[in-house]
């Protein structure tokens, strides 16, 4: 037999393919699940640091943010995942299953990188616009909700996407805590047949096809946006 | 109406405002001119706390929109600790020299005791109106603007009043479409701001600051970001509401303009405010040396 027999009797007639839709099922739910949490994590982080320091609880949420964003962003995220996984959970006592434990972590270290977008994307608002809100009578929330943050998000989408297409390949490493992602359901199949050309390019081939989707999904939402100015 | 009273603005190292204190009446238009960076622009931020001053108040109808400033209540300094301490310390110098001293060395410190605190609060209470409120009532608008760029005209114009429930949806519409048609920009009422000119953004700005129904409208120098071909149609805009009574600040580099809308002049320059005169004598006869110099440049 070829390697793409091979390939094609694991997958098909062995029944690999089951295999291989838990996986993407699995990175599809903590890609998508993990950048939820993250944004309203990352939401959370960013007004701690844009709110205009006036109270000692301001300064000390906006210090904690640093030193979040400082952890989470300075370490590699196989290392968050395994202390999570191996060290904080236990020592806490909490069971959860492991796929929970995935998005948890996933959405720990995307809330850090997404308050520092959503804070670059706030201060891209012209200060002219929070003026204006305020100087008619508008509270600063009120501002917020209906002016500043509605631009603010257009001028993210682009970067969220980046995020999230970051997000999604990074889940390949969720097999260190023995969840079966995409590319842990090809490992299983190349390791099966010792035949490693034919399910690795296939593996390639479909995050790719996963990534070009969402870039055309935001994309969509882009023009979706820009359409209401008109520009 | 607006009264200013002894406000200091510093930023970081730089004072901006040293000590400006000036009352504008209803039915007044005050023009505000001055040198650049004479802190012209900082003296009409103050008044609506876009710039909150370093020291001093601001009152508008009679209530306190800044925080009380110790300093301008000298039965306030009589309670606070420092006060009690120099008393000890001079026990021949009278209560006003004690304040006097106070006040020029600004000597006040954070911990002032509780009788300071409870002094201080007792005024806000009596006095303090939320900022918020006050800025209801002063209409603002921009060198640049500052247009809701996320929102259609008419929606610039009905935000604030729907939002603050001063009006209904349909009142809030009646008046921008009122408004739009004062201005003939009707037409625009669907446009986003990036598709409209200087001039036609400014108008708007004016009417969605007059779809508050203002006591007061403050204008940082309306004119200054525009073609020169479009200050003409904003000028007759804000010419019109001068005619109509509407009270107004005006800071501005149009002399001309100023000398025919105004009813008073100020001169701000490094701070405090050099001269203020009715617009005919303030011109025909300045005392102040860099008012002089300052007049012989732009006329």
């Amino acid at each position: 037999m070829n390697a793409w027999q091979l390939f094609y009797r694991q997958f098909f007639e062995l029944e690999g393919y089951r295999n291989v839709l838990i996986g993407l099922k699995n990175t599809a739910v903590i890609a998508v699940i993990g950048l939820m949490i993250g944004m309203v994590i990352g939401c959370l982080l960013a007004t701690t640091k844009i709110v205009p320091k006036k109270n000692k609880l301001i300064g000390f949420l906006s210090g904690a943010t640093s030193v979040y964003v400082s952890i989470f962003r300075g370490t590699p995220m196989v290392v968050q995942l395994l202390l999570i996984h191996f060290v904080l959970l236990p020592a806490l006592g909490i069971h959860i299953p492991l796929l929970m434990e995935a998005v948890l972590a996933f959405g720990l270290n995307s809330g850090a990188y997404v308050s520092e977008i959503m804070r670059g994307g706030i201060l891209s608002v012209d200060g002219g616009q929070t003026e204006a809100g305020r100087a008619l009578g508008l509270t600063y929330g009120k501002t917020m909700i209906k002016v500043v943050l509605p631009q603010a998000i257009k001028n993210v989408v682009p970067t969220l996407g980046n995020e999230f297409i970051a997000l999604l390949k990074e889940t390949s490493v969720v097999s260190f805590i023995t969840i079966v992602d995409l590319t842990k359901s090809f490992q299983n199949i190349a390791n099966s047949t010792y035949e490693y050309i034919v399910p690795y390019v296939v593996l390639a081939l479909i995050y790719l096809v996963l990534v070009l989707i969402v870039t055309s999904i935001i994309k969509l939402i882009e023009r979706r946006l820009r359409a209401s100015d008109k520009r | 109406m607006i009264s200013v009273k002894n406000i200091y603005k510093n930023f970081k190292d730089v004072s901006v405002l040293r000590g400006v204190s000036c009352n504008i009446n209803n039915g007044e238009r005050v023009v505000i001119i001055g040198p650049s960076g004479s802190g012209k622009s900082t003296l009409l931020r103050c008044m609506n706390l876009l710039e909150e001053p370093t020291y001093g108040e601001v009152w508008l109808d009679g209530k306190l929109v800044t925080p009380p400033d110790p300093y301008l209540h000298s039965d306030v300094i009589k309670t606070s600790k420092t006060y009690d301490r120099l008393a000890n310390e001079n026990p021949n110098a009278s209560p006003e020299e004690i304040v006097k001293k106070i006040k020029d060395e600004d000597l006040l410190g954070k911990r002032e005791g509780k009788a300071y605190k409870a002094a201080l609060k007792k005024i806000d209470d009596e006095n303090g109106i939320d900022i918020n409120l006050a800025r209801q009532k002063m209409g603002m608008v921009f060198q640049h603007f500052n247009l809701f760029n996320n929102l259609t005209v008419m929606e610039n114009l009905m935000l604030a009043p729907v939002q603050l429930k001063l009006k209904t949806k349909e009142e809030a519409e009646a008046k921008a479409t009122e408004l739009l048609h004062r201005i003939g920009l009707y037409d625009k009422k669907d446009e986003y701001p990036s598709r409209l000119s200087g001039g036609q953004k400014q108008r708007i700005a004016i009417i969605r600051a007059l779809a508050m129904d203002p006591d007061a409208i403050l204008f940082d120098e309306p004119t200054s970001a525009l073609d020169p071909e479009m200050v003409g149609e904003v000028l007759d805009l804000i010419r019109q509401l001068a005619n109509e009574g509407m009270t107004m600040v005006i800071v501005t580099h149009e002399m001309g303009f100023a000398k025919e809308v105004g009813t008073r002049i100020i001169f701000v320059d490094e701070g405090h405010i050099k001269e203020e005169a009715p617009p005919a004598e303030f011109f025909a006869n300045p005392k102040d040396e860099r008012l002089k110099e300052f007049l012989s440049k732009v006329l």
